[in-house]
């Protein structure tokens, strides 16, 4: 399988007022296309921080980071912002829609700010998106309006408008009744499998780790087992 | 262009979302706007009425003016003058043959006394030939005539004004004797209203018109003040003027004489009121930066209102300068959008304020005003959005 981001000997630390904080200790770790991680580990692990760098919202401090075999350690803002755009799709435990925005304008937000001539029509994705996952009718709703397992939903149409490589779940089922939660856990393996996409949920929900094929578990900003 | 269309769509949207908070926001710049606009137009329009007043007077007009009037660096200068002219200037002047006409001029300020009331009025002892130069008309009697003028006879023609005060019809103040100055004069003419006066300009009908010997009586000194010549169509204008002062060097010194005609006064006029209306403009301007630090202000709120929905936006692939881009044009069109307001505002207040007076909005007016408000928009609204795009996406995505 072919290897989409490698993390190596990465290191990210943080000035805690006068203390300084290794939040990650050296990582080195490989995700291949294809693949259903699951990073885990308890509050202040560092899961999150490693899910930040390999979603390309953080630098690390030292180390590389390559997607596809390049190295982005050193690309400026504005690339790294196109490479977010193209190459991940977030889905986060907060949701993070925009409340003002309708259904249908919160999935084609990415598609805005994209500079990639994109091969399909935005809009009938979006549209085709929400059918596929049951919020037909919905286009024109606010966030607000709808439930919260919808709403991650929308979240996770969101992050396939722009078929990326990798989607990166931030705790997807943490703010979500146990019903809504295995639904979308549901959602996310059938893309894994149907369309494969990589995925990695980040999580420190045991329950949710075993339904991934990998899991990755850090403690103390260092991998514990492969 | 989906993109700009985008921008400002989304920026349109959160500017009505908050309606009420963009009104008041865009408020300073609509002040701004409409009191600078506001102002260039009454100096437009005091230009206009100015230069109506002159051309009231006719064209190709000489005047002769004792001393130097006009300054060496624009602008008037005090009239502080040695030489006063008298009729052997006049006789002089009408050695210019193919002037249509010399009309020599004392005015002076008076009493009048008649029907036992009292009033205040400017005198002007001339000739008969001002009335057709200024295209005066009696409403009753006549005017006086040259051998009126000639003989020194006792008469007046009167502005309706000063004939109002002192009679309930002024028709009844015609052959009636008035009292200037303690001597008497009989009115053989009432003229026509002019209107004019107010804004410092002076108001015709409330002149009192003499024949310029009969003045003598109350000009003991012979005195004339001006020389108002009409030069003739026959040759250049500027020929005919510079014959005129040819003729009046003959006995006074180059500085002691003055030589105008209207489009000099008008100018030098029109750069007094210009520097006067560069001074109230930029009092006005001072309202627009009051607004644009109301609009940085409101900018600042509203980043630090969206920190969440920018690190969404980033996290989604939106890069510093689509943020930047984002926040600068909703400041722009907040602070448009006043100048917008503020530029209607002053068309309807001049088109209201037209009834009495010629201001007018002209077309750089508009342009200054949608040229500042639009730099006003970017200048203070710049800071607030680099302030967004500056914010790291992680530290905005995770505000709460």
């Amino acid at each position: 399988m072919q290897e989409i981001i490698r993390i190596d000997h990465v290191w990210k630390e943080y000035m805690m007022g006068d203390v300084l904080f290794q939040a990650l200790k050296d990582i080195t770790t490989t995700i291949s296309e294809g693949e259903f991680t699951a990073i885990v580990g308890p509050s202040g692990s560092g899961k999150s921080t490693l899910m930040h760098i390999i979603g390309l919202l953080d630098k690390p401090s030292r180390g590389n980071v390559y997607i596809q075999g390049k190295d982005i350690s050193k690309i400026p803002d504005d690339k790294l912002s196109m490479l977010r755009n193209e190459f991940v799709g977030f889905v986060f435990q907060q949701f993070n829609l925009i409340n003002k925005l309708t259904i249908l304008e919160n999935i084609l937000l990415p598609t805005i700010y994209t500079r990639k001539q994109l091969s399909y029509n935005p809009e009938e994705k979006a549209r085709y998106l929400i059918q596929r996952f049951g919020l037909a009718g919905k286009e024109e709703s606010y966030p607000n309006k709808i439930s919260g397992g919808q709403q991650q939903r929308v979240a996770i149409a969101r992050s396939l408008i722009m078929e990326p490589k990798l989607i990166l779940a931030d705790e997807p089922t943490g703010n979500l009744d146990s019903k809504s939660g295995t639904e979308i856990l549901k959602l996310l393996k059938e893309l894994n499998k149907e369309e494969r996409i990589t995925i990695v949920i980040v999580t420190h929900d045991k329950n949710v780790a075993d339904m991934t094929r990998r899991t990755i578990q850090i403690q103390d900003g260092e991998i514990l087992k492969k | 262009m989906k993109y700009f269309t985008f921008i400002i769509e989304t920026a349109l949207k959160d500017l009505y979302r908050n309606k009420m908070r963009t009104f008041l926001t865009s408020l300073g710049i609509l002040i701004g706007v409409a009191s600078v606009v506001l102002l260039l137009s009454f100096g437009l329009g005091l230009k206009a009425y100015i230069k109506g007043q002159f051309d009231s007077l006719g064209t190709n007009l000489v005047y002769v003016i004792p001393g130097q009037v006009f300054g060496s660096s624009g602008g008037f200068q005090g009239m502080r003058s040695a030489v006063q002219f008298d009729e052997r200037d006049l006789v002089s002047l009408r050695k210019l043959r193919d002037a249509v006409f010399i009309i020599p001029v004392f005015s002076k300020s008076i009493k009048v006394e008649g029907n036992g009331k009292t009033d205040y009025s400017t005198l002007y002892s001339t000739t008969d030939e001002i009335f057709p130069a200024r295209n005066l008309e009696v409403e009753y009697g006549r005017l006086f005539d040259k051998p009126e003028v000639d003989r020194r006879t006792r008469v007046i023609v009167i502005g309706p004004k000063v004939v109002e005060k002192m009679y309930d019809n002024p028709i009844l103040a015609l052959n009636k004797s008035i009292r200037i100055e303690g001597q008497t004069f009989k009115i053989i003419g009432i003229l026509k209203a002019k209107g004019g006066g107010g804004f410092g300009g002076p108001d015709f009908d409330k002149f009192v018109y003499m024949p310029m010997k009969t003045g003598y009586a109350l000009n003991t000194d012979k005195k004339i003040a001006t020389f108002l010549i009409k030069a003739p169509d026959t040759k250049p204008f500027a020929q005919f003027k510079a014959e005129v002062k040819t003729q009046m060097l003959k006995r006074y010194k180059e500085d002691e004489v003055t030589i105008a005609d209207s489009a000099e006064f008008i100018t030098t006029i029109s750069q007094i009121f210009g520097v006067l209306n560069m001074v109230l403009v930029a009092i006005g301007a001072v309202s627009l930066i009051v607004g644009g630090i109301g609009i940085m202000n409101i900018m600042y709120v509203s980043v630090t209102e969206r920190i969440r929905e920018i690190g969404i936006r980033r996290a989604l692939g939106a890069t510093e300068k689509d943020i930047l881009y984002q926040f600068l044009t909703e400041s722009v069109l907040l602070s448009l959008l006043g100048g917008l307001m503020g530029l209607s505002i002053s068309f309807g207040v001049v088109a209201i304020i037209q009834k009495f007076f010629p201001a007018y909005v002209d077309f750089t007016s508009s342009l200054i005003a949608i040229g500042t408000s639009s730099f006003i928009g970017i200048f203070f609204g710049v800071f607030p959005a680099r302030k967004a795009a500056a914010l790291s996406p992680i530290d905005a995505i995770r505000y709460e």
